[in-house]
């Protein structure tokens, strides 16, 4: 009782103490969600947008995902799924992640729950799996808005297409969240945290959106996460199981790392 | 390695005292052995040595950046030393960091604490990584200390932070506190009644780590007492001793004139003054050598002043440096 207690505590602290945040993330995601959704009906099938499209290159349409775009799924990937979505996803694990552990830290307000009888590795795993929580209810809520927005202004596409679809999104998410604890486990500096964090996520999308435009950088964009997660065009082609598992295995591995360094290391003091 | 015995908890209720038992009472409740913390260049503790008896309160004393509170930062695996070893109730902070933080508490010099909870909120948080806490006694600490544990953390003072950092020390039934400047912030009147708890938990067989640099504070609560400056123990011993070593001014009136001669020859005397019958000096370390002298002379009268802990401090102070 007092294992399951501890670690309850362990977990469920940090996820209420980032109910503010949650809370904002997810009626931004509502709102960015359910108003793109809400002008489908303006952009269905209308001939004069994908025209006006064409007189781009085609390149430059894929990279800014707006080929289709008067299509359900070409709407979606322009509107949301093709940078919007995934790079929110990637700023909230980000910023979860940063005032979780690097910001905490840097206050001063682990001394006193470090001092308490509990593991350090035990302290950031219980934080890692509150920050999961965070980005598995936001691509819930995510979900739930698409699916509903879908149906109240009939945007007909496979719910299986958009379930995978926001599922990628948010393990793009995990791989960030996981960037930044990597981050925090070496130092306690959450400017660092942040900029390191947001700016790879960044980077992230340019390798996968840029690097195909030039034939020599293009094998290079399969080194993106964001490659990784939405390279298949899972709101048009039925997602591949690897891209998955391409997402959960280093963001494991990075939330690992940070446990490790954060064993090592000294704790920062106010 | 010991086997603990100590205090258990179930359901919020303790369910023994936190007294050592007769087979972990031989183990000191903290020992320090060579340590040393550098950060880079900066030498934060240089080779710390000391020992902490069970059931004793040890004052750690030194002015702010002397290296207490790393010393204390070590000795709660916050801080991985360069070079050392520290054992607390006998074990090993690094590689049973959970019981020995199982069997210690610890208010921090630098309080920082999270400011959306209200006091119930980070007792009932800090029980549950404890394995629990009695309520019965939070009540009453809460009450002795006159904090409101209702009232969101960061809607308090700083000294009525401090008292809820204090409580949860004091509630914790740890067999060692080790408590960082922990009046820092409060009244008078909440320094006397920690005071008291201090001496009520030391009644009950819990040892005290008090690191301050108010002296006065030490003075009434320590039984032992180590000084340490720039990262170093410049003197360590009981308040009496350190008191001892302390300068005190002394001023004799003979029936005849002053054995001058004599009296200069005494060590550790120095500023010496005659003033007819009367002859003053400053006196450095026992006093036995001076009464010697003045048991061959006819005296009137003597006045020696009582050194304080300030005294032996400041007198330390200015030796080490």
């Amino acid at each position: 009782m007092n294992a399951v207690g501890r670690w309850l505590e362990l977990v469920v602290g940090p996820f209420r103490a980032s109910w503010r945040a949650g809370a904002g993330w997810t009626i931004a995601f509502v709102l960015l969600v359910v108003s793109t959704v809400a002008f489908w009906p303006a952009f269905k099938g209308s001939t004069a947008l994908d025209a006006a499209f064409q007189a781009l290159p085609q390149a430059m349409l894929e990279a800014f995902g707006l080929q289709d775009f008067a299509t359900p799924a070409g709407y979606l990937r322009g509107g949301l799924y093709e940078v919007i979505v995934p790079l929110m996803f990637a700023a909230a694990g980000v910023t979860f992640a940063n005032s979780a552990t690097a910001g905490e830290e840097d206050a001063g307000r682990l001394e006193l729950l470090l001092a308490q009888p509990i593991k350090r590795r035990a302290f950031l795993a219980g934080r890692s799996v509150a920050i999961l929580g965070w980005i598995v209810g936001l691509a819930i809520v995510v979900l739930v808005a698409q699916l509903l927005s879908d149906a109240a202004f009939d945007l007909e596409i496979a719910d299986s297409r958009v379930i995978s679809t926001v599922v990628l999104c948010g393990l793009l998410g995990t791989v960030y969240a996981g960037l930044a604890i990597a981050i925090a486990g070496i130092l306690a500096r959450p400017g660092l945290v942040l900029s390191v964090g947001l700016g790879l996520s960044l980077v992230g999308y340019l390798v996968a959106a840029l690097f195909p435009l030039s034939d020599v950088l293009a094998p290079w964009a399969h080194l993106s996460p964001w490659d990784w997660a939405l390279g298949g065009d899972p709101l048009v082609n039925p997602a591949e199981a690897w891209r998955f598992g391409a997402l959960v295995v280093p963001a494991l591995a990075l939330v690992f790392f940070g446990i490790v360094a954060f064993e090592r290391r000294d704790i920062r003091s106010a | 390695m010991t086997l603990w015995t100590g205090p258990t908890y179930a359901q919020g209720v303790i369910e023994t005292a936190g007294l050592p038992t007769e087979a972990s009472a031989d183990v000191p409740a903290l020992r320090i052995t060579g340590l040393v913390k550098d950060y880079g260049r900066v030498h934060a503790v240089r080779g710390i040595d000391l020992e902490v008896r069970r059931g004793e309160v040890f004052g750690f004393l030194g002015p702010n950046g002397a290296g207490k509170t790393t010393t204390i930062r070590c000795i709660l695996d916050l801080l991985r030393p360069t070079a050392g070893r520290i054992e607390v109730l006998g074990l090993d902070p690094r590689s049973d960091g959970v019981a020995v933080r199982q069997r210690i508490a610890y208010v921090p010099g630098e309080l920082r604490l999270p400011e959306r909870q209200t006091g119930h909120q980070l007792v009932a948080a800090i029980a549950r990584l404890r394995g629990g806490l009695p309520a019965d006694r939070e009540r009453e600490l809460a009450e002795r200390l006159g904090v409101d544990l209702s009232r969101r953390l960061r809607d308090l003072s700083s000294g009525n932070r401090r008292k809820v950092a204090l409580l949860l020390a004091f509630l914790s039934n740890a067999e060692l506190l080790v408590l960082d400047e922990p009046t820092n912030g409060l009244d008078p009147l909440m320094q006397h009644e920690f005071l008291r708890l201090a001496r009520e938990a030391r009644e009950a067989g819990t040892t005290i780590f008090l690191s301050s640099h108010v002296l006065s504070e030490v003075q009434r609560a320590a039984d032992r007492v180590a000084v340490v400056r720039s990262g170093k123990i410049v003197a360590q011993g009981t308040v009496e001793e350190l008191r001892g070593r302390a300068r005190q001014r002394v001023d004799v009136w003979f029936l005849d004139a002053p054995p001058t001669a004599e009296l200069a020859l005494l060590p550790g005397i120095e500023d010496q003054l005659v003033e007819g019958h009367r002859f003053a000096a400053v006196l450095s370390g026992p006093i036995q050598p001076l009464l010697e002298v003045l048991a061959r002379h006819p005296v009137v009268t003597m006045l020696v002043e009582e050194p304080d802990l300030d005294e032996a401090f400041l007198d330390l102070y200015e030796a080490a440096s």
